[in-house]
Parts: structure tokens; sequence; C-alpha cells
């Protein structure tokens, strides 16, 4: 008898195959962070109202120690991605990649929020980029995971390491739901990891895999997801 | 911030017909897409408020309604209609109000001014019907005009008592340990970082936070000082944090207000009391060490077209700055804007661009495809992991993402949700042992013979993050020979086939079954590099399969064993007992039933099924479970079989 994959595994495979499609690859980061990755680089500065946004668990560590923090998005690995081009010896390069993982907020759990959640970061960095090259990637990613004719917009928002930034809706069973943050990403980001910003730009995204997850199948409960009960897993 | 439907409508010309703005849903709906989102549209008497939820990098302009009819007018291309700027006459009777700033760092900007023989009574109805409508307290004509104008251009004004007031205003920072009460009565202790506004006597504002009992302005006050300020926001962000007190003056404060509207709204408060209170007003003071001075950001009508994939002509972004009440000048085909003071959030081509995509719309941008780029190999550690899935999977093996915090570990969190969320796991096998167990409780109604279930992902054991695979084994039928340990063993031996590794692992024996756990992280390091996302047969999945929801209920677990004459066509048998079952139990029947034993004995075939009862609603009882099964008895009893 099979076994059967975690939804969210089986929904953060179905992005990466239909990214892989438009050339994105895959990365990976730590899970706990260095406030240097998941803020400061990220253009969050300290004591900015910006960091309320993002409820931190912060990490005790001893006095001298660089604070360390479970990262609250997976968008840190961004600057980890752009570092190691910047540093590595061939040089800077255009590239594509996601970076699917899980990620923590330090809020009061109910049937829609979690302390730990997984998200799907994507990072494309070159010469030119487009918000208009945003919008049709993440146009083509939502025909081909909900159908052909799915319909999406972008919503003028804010997020520190992107300008312009947007918050992406798709519509989905009569109503729009809100499921990316995106934007052009901000020349400081680009900056802070050692790239040179007047040559090098890029958009980036971020999807709340969950709540793809919670939609695509109608679970009632995201607490669920993370139970370990096959009751759930099972099903799938 | 809530906006007063009415009041916005205010800065516009209304025109012969119908209202100056679209209808509230319709407004909100340009919100959402151009500016901020809407929350919520509630009609409020007469008015309608939108409850907006503006940008924390827009705050220090948008948490004002002239903010947002800025806003409105840029979207809407219709013009604002302004009223003239407030000029108060100045009394020669009143004197200046004395103020030392010994703090320039922290006070960029203190404005007073004294208002003498006010009458506080309460403000007109106009007044108190728009703070009312957009949740604010209507207290009096002098404490309702200063949020009025703050509600209206943003800026926090204080008024206090003059005669409560000895000597100077000095604006400092407090002394460790000093104290003072505060308007609703809370004492509290100050620290040196906080910023004060005090006199001779002490304490008698928490700069840009709470206002103090002392000098508070109450029905019998004849003689006023109000303030215009502006303080640094990270200061009034670490006191406001520090006290937990947050409100409509540190939230604004606390956003980089800017200081040159201090003086505009200083003028409008003192209009508005000397028109609802009387009085006369003296001159202002006014410090201001390092008055804020206007920017220009240059840029190429290209470089912003290119960013946001528009091709707009540059004359239609001179007129979408001009809209936001920018300064343009295109000059030999470059942009140079100039922003409102209030505009601190303009500062490079990004963030014009962002202002042209956003009013302009994205809605008409037309998507365009990326161009293809020199290939990235995926990350190695995610390729084996995906592997290892695979192949467990195949094994029978359940994939659980548990969680990540639990009680004790070498990492701890600050501010835990819970205790027994304090610290991060060290090893996924306890949390796995307790799915184990869980999903043993429930086997019958899994219909798991053996409970396997496995989980990758990170701990963080002393040394620091590394990623770890742990499953686990119960089994809940016994067989011959077979044991939950000498099942997870070969199936560590295929896994070790399959990722063809070689690793050692502990092997955890307990109530809950077996449980293995490897340091992923050493086993990858020994493998070859990864191969390309493909290779890792990902299968795209149905697009409509849905989730049934389990029941939080006990179930109850009954079994029928019953011969029958030979020659009976077995599924004659397993179907009348289905319907059986389902006529006694209806939608309380979750599963089965599921035949397990079939045996011939003397011409006579004995047949033994399983089913599962449960309710959404309570947790069965056995008398109820009994009822039913009475029912399928008696239904193979009509049928002349014989229940066993």
């Amino acid at each position: 008898m099979k076994g059967h994959l975690h939804p969210v595994t089986s929904i953060i495979r179905e992005m990466c195959s239909i990214f892989d499609g438009m050339g994105f690859s895959v990365a990976q980061g730590p899970e706990l962070e260095d406030e240097f990755h998941n803020f400061d680089a990220l253009n969050v500065p300290p004591d900015h109202p910006a960091r309320d946004m993002q409820d931190t668990f912060w990490i005790k560590t001893k006095p001298g120690e660089a604070k360390k923090v479970l990262r609250t998005h997976t968008s840190s690995v961004q600057v980890r991605f752009l570092e190691s081009l910047a540093k590595s010896p061939a040089g800077p390069r255009p590239f594509k990649i996601v970076v699917p993982g899980k990620v923590y907020r330090n809020e009061a759990t109910d049937a829609t929020h979690e302390a730990q959640f997984f998200q799907f970061e994507g990072l494309y960095v070159n010469k030119a980029v487009s918000m208009a090259e945003l919008k049709g990637t993440l146009e083509r990613f939502f025909r081909e995971f909900l159908g052909p004719s799915a319909k999406i917009r972008m919503r003028a928002s804010y997020f520190g390491f992107v300008e312009p930034g947007v918050e992406v809706d798709v519509w989905y069973k009569d109503r729009w739901l809100e499921v990316v943050g995106a934007g052009i990403v901000h020349p400081k980001v680009i900056a802070a990891a050692g790239l040179d910003p007047q040559t090098w730009k890029g958009f980036a995204f971020g999807f709340g895999v969950d709540r793809l997850v919670l939609m695509r199948y109608g679970i009632d409960d995201i607490r669920h997801l993370y139970s370990g009960d096959l009751r759930l897993i099972n099903q799938f | 911030m809530k906006i007063s439907y009415d009041w916005l409508s205010s800065y516009f010309k209304k025109p012969l017909i119908g209202g100056p703005l679209p209808r509230p849903e319709k407004l909100a709906e340009l919100f959402n897409a151009h500016f901020a989102e809407v929350e919520g549209v509630e009609k409020v008497g007469e008015d309608t408020v939108l409850d907006l939820k503006t940008l924390a990098d827009r705050n220090h302009y948008a948490l004002s309604h002239l903010g947002v009819a800025v806003e409105a007018g840029a979207i809407l291309k219709k013009d604002l209609v302004l009223k003239p700027p407030a000029r108060v006459a100045i009394d020669a009777s009143v004197p200046a109000q004395a103020v030392e700033v010994r703090d320039e760092k922290l006070c960029r900007r203190y404005m007073a001014r004294r208002i003498e023989g006010v009458t506080v009574g309460s403000a007109p109805a106009w007044l108190r019907r728009r703070l009312e409508a957009i949740g604010a307290r209507s207290i009096n004509s002098v404490v309702d005009a200063g949020n009025y104008v703050m509600f209206d251009k943003q800026q926090p004004l204080h008024a206090f008592d003059a005669d409560k007031v000895r000597g100077s205003i000095v604006v400092r920072r407090a002394r460790a340990g000093e104290r003072m009460t505060l308007l609703d009565g809370r004492e509290v202790e100050l620290r040196e970082g906080d910023l004060l506004i005090a006199d001779e006597e002490g304490p008698l504002v928490i700069a840009g936070v709470k206002g103090g009992k002392r000098a508070e302005v109450t029905e019998s006050t004849r003689n006023l000082i109000i303030e215009s300020a502006n303080f640094d926001p990270t200061a009034v962000r670490r006191t406001a944090t520090r006290l937990n007190i947050r409100n409509d003056s540190s939230k604004r404060f606390e956003n980089d207000l800017s200081p040159h509207i201090a003086n505009q709204c200083l003028e409008e408060v003192t209009a508005l009391i000397l028109e609802m209170s009387g009085g006369k007003a003296g001159p202002i003071t006014d410090i201001y060490p390092s008055p804020a001075q206007k920017w220009t950001i240059e840029a190429d009508p290209a470089q912003i077209n290119a960013v946001t994939g528009l091709s707009l002509p540059a004359e239609e972004m001179v007129a979408i700055f001009r809209r936001l009440w920018c300064e343009v000048v295109l000059c030999d085909g470059r942009l140079f804007v100039t922003p409102p003071y209030v505009r601190q959030d303009l500062a490079i081509a990004e963030d014009l661009a962002d202002e042209i995509g956003r009013i302009h719309g994205y809605d008409r941008l037309e998507a365009r495809q990326t161009p293809d780029v020199p290939p990235t190999p995926i990350d190695k550690a995610f390729y084996w992991s995906e592997k290892a899935k695979n192949i467990l999977v195949g094994l029978g093996f359940s994939e659980t993402l548990l969680y990540t915090l639990v009680p004790k570990g070498s990492f701890e969190v600050s501010y835990p949700l819970a205790s027994d969320k304090s610290a991060l796991r060290e090893a996924i096998a306890p949390k796995l042992k307790e799915s184990l167990a869980m999903n043993a409780r429930n086997a019958e109604l899994l219909g798991l013979e053996t409970v396997r279930a496995f989980e990758i992902g990170k701990v963080f054991p002393a040394q620091g993050e590394r990623a770890s695979l742990c499953l686990g084994v119960c089994q809940i039928k016994k067989k011959k020979g077979v044991t939950s340990e000498s099942l997870l063993r070969e199936s560590l031996e295929a896994l070790k086939a399959g990722l063809g590794a070689a690793f050692e692992v502990r092997i955890e024996t307990g109530a809950f079954g077996v449980v293995a756990e490897v340091d992923f992280d050493a086993v990858v390091a020994n493998l070859p590099a990864q191969g390309a996302l493909a290779d890792l047969s990902f299968v795209r999945l149905p697009r409509d399969q849905r989730y049934k929801p389990f029941s939080p209920y006990p179930f109850i677990a009954r079994d029928i064993a019953l011969f029958v004459p030979s020659g009976t066509a077995d599924s004659a048998v397993s179907s009348a007992i289905a319907a059986a079952a389902r006529d006694a139990a209806g939608k309380l029947l979750v599963k089965g039933p599921d035949q397990f034993d079939r045996f011939e004995k003397e011409g006579r075939v004995s047949y033994a099924f399983r089913m599962v009862f449960q309710s959404f609603e309570k947790t069965l009882s056995d008398d109820e479970a009994n009822a039913f099964m009475a029912k399928v008895y008696e239904a193979a009893k009509g049928k002349g079989w014989e229940v066993r």
C-alpha cells in the first residue's frame, strides 16, 4: 500500500513544476536566521513600524551574540542567494529561483493563523526587469495551477524589500483571494547583498502556501495541517 | 484609519447632480486597486465610513482625510477644492508662551501659542458628528478641535490648561525614576530615553504619546496653551511600545510626520477653538532649528517605464505627479519631481515608478513573459529530500509536518506564545511518537493494519540547525514473524538502497511502536550531485479533489460474523450487509462494512465484516451502536443467514 505525501508538499511540488517550466530553479536557506538577513538587508530597519507587520519569534542569545530569529519569511533567502552570486568567482549572472520553506510568526493561532506555515518565494534577477513580466509570470502560474481561465489582479501594497510593491489576488470561487505579495526588488536589497543596483534589477514574489492548500482542498482549519493526523494526510 | 465619506466629499466640488465622489463601495474598490486596502464599508447614520488599512510607507500622510482626498483626486483625476488657509488675528494683550527645547534631536519642532478667555463647552453638532462617525469620542470643544484637525490634516495637537502650568514649557528627556499620572489616571514610571513636555513642577505630557492629568483641559479651563510639535519617530515608538500605549497621536508620530505641517495645523486648530470656544489668541512660539527642506528626484521617464513595463509618455507621468501634489519639471527629456513635504516615502526612481504604476493602474498593464536565462542547478538538499520522500511514500509511509516549537530545547524563544511552544525542537522523534500513537488509535477509521509515518525537516540541536529524517512504524494487526521493528528495519534498508546511501540509525521502541531518526545533512553530504527537477517525477495534482472533514468525536467499530449457505454469491452477502448498515446508521456509518474474514466449513461459508460508526455532533454511545447492529443482525437473519 502506498503512503501519502503531505498536501503542503504536494502543492509545493506542483508549484515547483510550474515554475520549472518557466526556468526557475529551487533554492533553500536556514529557518533560524540572523537579524541582518531577515530584516536589515531587506530594508526593514530596526524600530520601523514595518516590523510590526511581522510578529517575530526572537531567539534568546548570549550577550554579544548576533540576534537570531525564526525567519518570518522566505525572503531572507533572496539576500543569501544574491550574496552567494556576488561572492562567486564567476561573478553575478541572471537567474530565476523559487524558495519553498517553513516560516514562523509569533501570533495567536486560530483556524486561519498558525505560528508556523509555508511560503514559496520567487526571485528573478536580470539587467532589466519589469512589473509587466512579474504580472505575466504570476498570471501564467495561476493559469496552470487553477485552470486556463484563472484571473489575477495586482493592487498597490508595501513591503520594505520591494518597490513598487503589490499584493496579488486571484479570482477563486466568486471572490478575490489575497495570495501573493510581490514587487520589484528594492535597490537597497541588491546593494545589501553586495551587487550593484544600477546594473542588477529583480522581481520577487512570495506565496502563502497554506492558503493555497486550504483553498484548493477546502480544508477548514489550518491547524489540521501540522498535527500529524493521518485522517487528513491520508486523504491526499 | 477610518475615513468619513462625507468628510472626504467636502474636499471636492459638488456637481449639480449627485455627489462629488463615486458611491462608497465603488470608491472602496478604487482605493483597493490604487492606494490601500479597504477592510470595511459601514453605514454610520447618514454617513458611510471606509476603514482603510493604509500601508506602512504611506502612514506619514495617509492617516488624514486630506491625505486620502489627495489620493482620491489623483485616482479620479479630480481637483480638490481647498478652503483658504486659516489665518488668526493675534491679540496684543496675550503674551507669547515661553518654551525651552533641551533636546533638538528628539524634538524636531515645537510650536506653542496661548489662547486666553475661552469658554470650554461642547463642540457643534457638525463636528461631533464627523468625529463620532469615525469612532472618535467627543470630549469638549477644545479637545475636539485638536482631534478634528489631526484627523483632517494628520498633525497631533495638544492643549494644556495654561493656569495649571508653572513657568515655561520645557521639552526634555525624563530622569530615571520620574513618575507621572496620565490623563486616564494610570501612573507610569519614566525612563531616561522618554521625551517629556514639562514645567517647573515636573512632567506634563509624554511627548507625542500621552497627556498628563495635571494640566488637563476641563470645563472650568479659561486659558490654554496649544502645542503643535514634531517628535522623533523612533523615540515615540520606543516609549509607546514600552508603556503599551498606542493611540492616534503616537501612531502618527511613529510614522515620521513632516514637521512642515505643524504651522498650518496650529493656525487651523486656533481658528476652530476661537470659533467654538471664544477667546483671544497670542503670538506663536516656534522652535525649529533645522527646518525641513524640499528635495528633488531626477529620473529618466524611460527608466520608470522600464520598471513598470508601461510605455507611458513623459507628459502623462507629469500629470500623475501633479495630481499627487508634486512639483514637476520635464527638462531635456528628464523628470525632476519635487514631492510635497509630507511625501517622505518618495526618494528614488523606483518610488516614482510605484506611483506611476499604481495610479495609472496595474489592471492596464500588459503582461509579459520573462526571457530565458542560463539554468541554475536545484538545491542539493532539496533534491535528495524529495527523492527520500518518494521512496518512503512508495514504502507506505505518510508524510507529517509537525510543530517546530516544543516545550524544551537548546534554542529558546524570547516571548513564547505558550509554555509548550517555548523552544525549537532538537529532534523530530518526540512529536512523531505522539503522531504514531494518535494515528494508532484511529487505525480502524483509517483502515490501516500498520501506521507508518515520516518527516524530513529542520531540527535545532545545541550545535545548530540541520535537516533530519525521522520515520516510525506502529503495527496494529498482529502478524506472525512480523513486528513494528522488523517492518522499520526493512524500510530503512529499502530507503538506503533507493538513495544509494549508507548510514546507521538508533531505533527507539515504546508503546508508540518504533522510531528512527537520522542526520539528513550528513546523509546528503555523502550523496552524489543533484539531478534536475524532472528526475524527481513530481506529479500534477487533480484539480477537483476536496477534503472531507473528520469528526472530533470518538468512533465505535463493530463486527458482524455470519454463516451463509454455500453457493450464495459473495457480492450478494456484502451488498446485503452494506445496505442494512446504511439503513440502520445512515451518515453515522463512516467506514465499511469491510470484509476481513471468509472461510468455508461444512457446506457453509463464514463471513466477517467490520464497520465504523461516528457522529459529527456528539460521542456515540454503546447503546446507539448496539441498536445499529441489532438492525444489521435482523436483516441478515431475514435472509435466513445465521449470525454467529
